[in-house]
């Protein structure tokens, strides 16, 4: 199982990765697209656009760890381990109360999407333009991950108490 | 205040203040406030993916952490820091001294200053706590307080904002930054000396002077970067954004090939690192979209014109009035979202009292920038905790000192028009 998730994780990190590198070489398609070919590819701006996308929501549901993220923990770490326990408590129920509130609103709007597509990205594959249901898809996976990932950390904190600070990551499922 | 923005405001104040991280609190607070209106609870996602999406300049952030990445891992910085700890290191408190002039000189590199604290701020933080030489927190301090310049030296993401809502000159914005961001430079030094003195931090050996060239001979290829890029920027060769792009290829090409120091091993973990921190710091500006799309939807702009009209004020009183609110509402909103939203309800009042829009437009984004790293809500202080893991108290514990500084340096250049005016003159700007 721990190695299943190792496994997992390691493959996670590398598709952000190239996602990052695809932006990257985007970017430097569409200078040199411009001022060496002269004539602009058109689709680099928006490909980029939807990268951004996913590399923020891709990263925030399987990459980024719990010390990543930006904290306000002055208070946090500062209080004792009891009241730890309840603040931990709060915050993991309140993200996963209102994440599965907003999750079916939510994908019924990114669902509503599929009638749009985008402006100049096409599939390679079909030569099609792209559903913007598909490119916004990832934000539902992202409020998935977030309710999964913090329903654990609910059982965990029961069970092994509280993270003492940031720096100690409760086991990601 | 409508009963919905109070509950969202309480959510908001209590999840951040109980440590859940700031994004989450903010999808959780716009959450409770679309539920407590009987709005579509899906506007909190749209917002925050349609901004996202629709934000261009933004690009610019990733692109630049992979850029200060690769210039880490390539000893591009390396080269770059020894140049300046050759130069202003053997002072007192040195590294605190090569910290505000390498943000010095890499605010001509990028326009964003959680980039710049993001990137090279990171590099520096670990060069000063090296061996305990200076404290966690007062290293993190110096660093968020030296981003601060970082937009105010051209190229500037904020002062392209306001160029927008104002209808002001960009090229006139841009030169009018840079003496306010030598002033900066200038006051986060001194105080640095003082404190230095105080304490007793260490003196880096001193470099003889004779070893100066080959020292700028080797760290020339770096410091050719900001001159890539200003002539990239202001050529009309490339968007800001695209610059950013062009930054990281060049780090890329430095490291790779000139200075061969950067395996492909160092640049996938690179490219995992700055995803890392893309992430988390894209998941911050998306929550302070949907804040921008409550505040407007609260209609708190024309609540606040309206009860300006009608005030007959001295000028310099209005600019001091609305710098001190810009700086309170720094404590507690995001640079853009004061930029964005706040900023454009004083621009009518400033065309009626005769206040120059240029000079004001470098006042809001210097105070705006102060806003970054002022207690409790300062992103600048978050960025730093979320890429070093140095804990908000230890460096909100050390920032007080450098915050009294920039607001002296601020209130100098509210009464001294000039020294904000001067450069923009000398190139023709006729205010």
């Amino acid at each position: 199982m721990t190695r299943l998730v190792g496994w997992l994780a390691r493959g996670a990190d590398g598709i952000a990765a190239a996602l990052l590198a695809a932006m990257f070489v985007t970017f430097l398609l569409q200078i040199f697209s411009r001022y060496v070919l002269q004539s602009p590819f058109g689709w680099t701006l928006e490909l980029c656009l939807i990268l951004w996308v996913w590399i923020v929501f891709f990263g925030c549901a399987f990459v980024v760890r719990d010390r990543d993220h930006v904290t306000f923990d002055i208070l946090y770490v500062a209080a004792p381990r009891r009241v730890q326990r309840v603040l931990a408590l709060i915050a993991a129920a309140a993200i996963v109360a209102t994440m599965a509130a907003a999750l079916w609103p939510t994908w019924d709007y990114i669902d509503f999407l599929k009638i749009r597509r985008t402006s100049t990205v096409e599939n390679p594959l079909t030569g099609d333009k792209i559903r913007l249901r598909t490119v916004f898809s990832i934000y539902a996976v992202f409020m998935v991950a977030v309710i999964v990932r913090y329903g654990w950390r609910i059982i965990s904190v029961v069970r092994h108490g509280p993270p003492r600070d940031r720096h100690e990551d409760v086991q990601s499922p | 205040m409508s009963l919905q923005l109070a509950a969202c405001l309480l959510a908001l104040f209590t999840l951040a203040g109980i440590g859940a991280p700031i994004g989450y609190a903010i999808i959780v607070a716009a959450t409770v406030y679309l539920g407590a209106g009987g709005m579509d609870l899906a506007l909190a996602g749209e917002k925050i993916i349609q901004g996202l999406y629709g934000s261009f300049v933004l690009l610019a952030v990733p692109l630049f952490i992979v850029a200060a990445n690769i210039m880490n891992a390539g000893t591009i910085s390396d080269r770059l820091l020894r140049f300046c700890v050759a130069v202003v290191g053997r002072f007192r408190g040195g590294l605190g001294h090569v910290n505000v002039v390498a943000s010095l000189i890499f605010s001509g590199m990028s326009g964003s200053a959680v980039a710049d604290a993001a990137g090279i701020g990171k590099i520096i933080i670990g060069m000063m706590t090296r061996d305990g030489r200076y404290s966690r927190g007062y290293a993190a301090a110096i660093t968020a307080a030296s981003a601060t310049i970082g937009p105010i030296i051209p190229p500037s993401i904020p002062m392209v904002l306001y160029a927008l809502v104002s209808n002001t000159s960009i090229g006139a914005l841009f030169l009018a930054g840079i003496v306010p961001g030598l002033v900066m430079g200038g006051v986060l030094m001194a105080m640095n000396a003082i404190i230095s003195t105080r304490r007793g931090f260490a003196m880096e050996d001193a470099v003889p002077l004779r070893e100066l060239p080959r020292i700028t001979g080797n760290a020339f290829p770096a410091l050719l970067m900001p001159l890539i890029l200003l002539y990239g920027i202001y050529g009309g060769v490339t968007t800001p954004t695209e610059a950013a792009a062009v930054a990281a290829f060049y780090a890329l090409v430095l490291a790779a090939v000139f200075y061969r120091a950067l395996s492909l091993r160092s640049l996938y973990d690179i490219l995992v690192d700055s995803a890392r921190s893309s992430a988390a710091v894209g998941l911050v500006i998306g929550g302070a979209l949907i804040l921008n799309f409550i505040v407007i939807s609260e209609n708190i702009p024309a609540m606040m014109s309206d009860a300006l009209t009608g005030l007959e004020v001295h000028p310099l009183v209005f600019l001091l009035g609305v710098n001190v609110l810009v700086l309170l509402l720094g404590c507690v909103l995001d640079a853009t979202t004061i930029i964005l939203v706040i900023v454009p309800l004083f621009i009518p009042t400033c065309t009626a009292l005769g206040i120059d829009l240029v000079h004001f437009g470098v006042l809001v984004v210097v105070n705006a920038m102060i806003g970054l790293i002022t207690p409790p809500y300062g992103v600048l202080l978050f960025v730093i905790n979320a890429v070093t893991g140095i804990p908000l108290k230890e460096i909100i514990g050390e920032i007080w000192g450098f915050l009294a500084v920039l607001i002296a340096a601020l209130a100098f250049l509210i009464l001294v028009p000039g020294a904000v005016l001067w450069l923009p003159r000398l190139f023709g700007y006729p205010g």
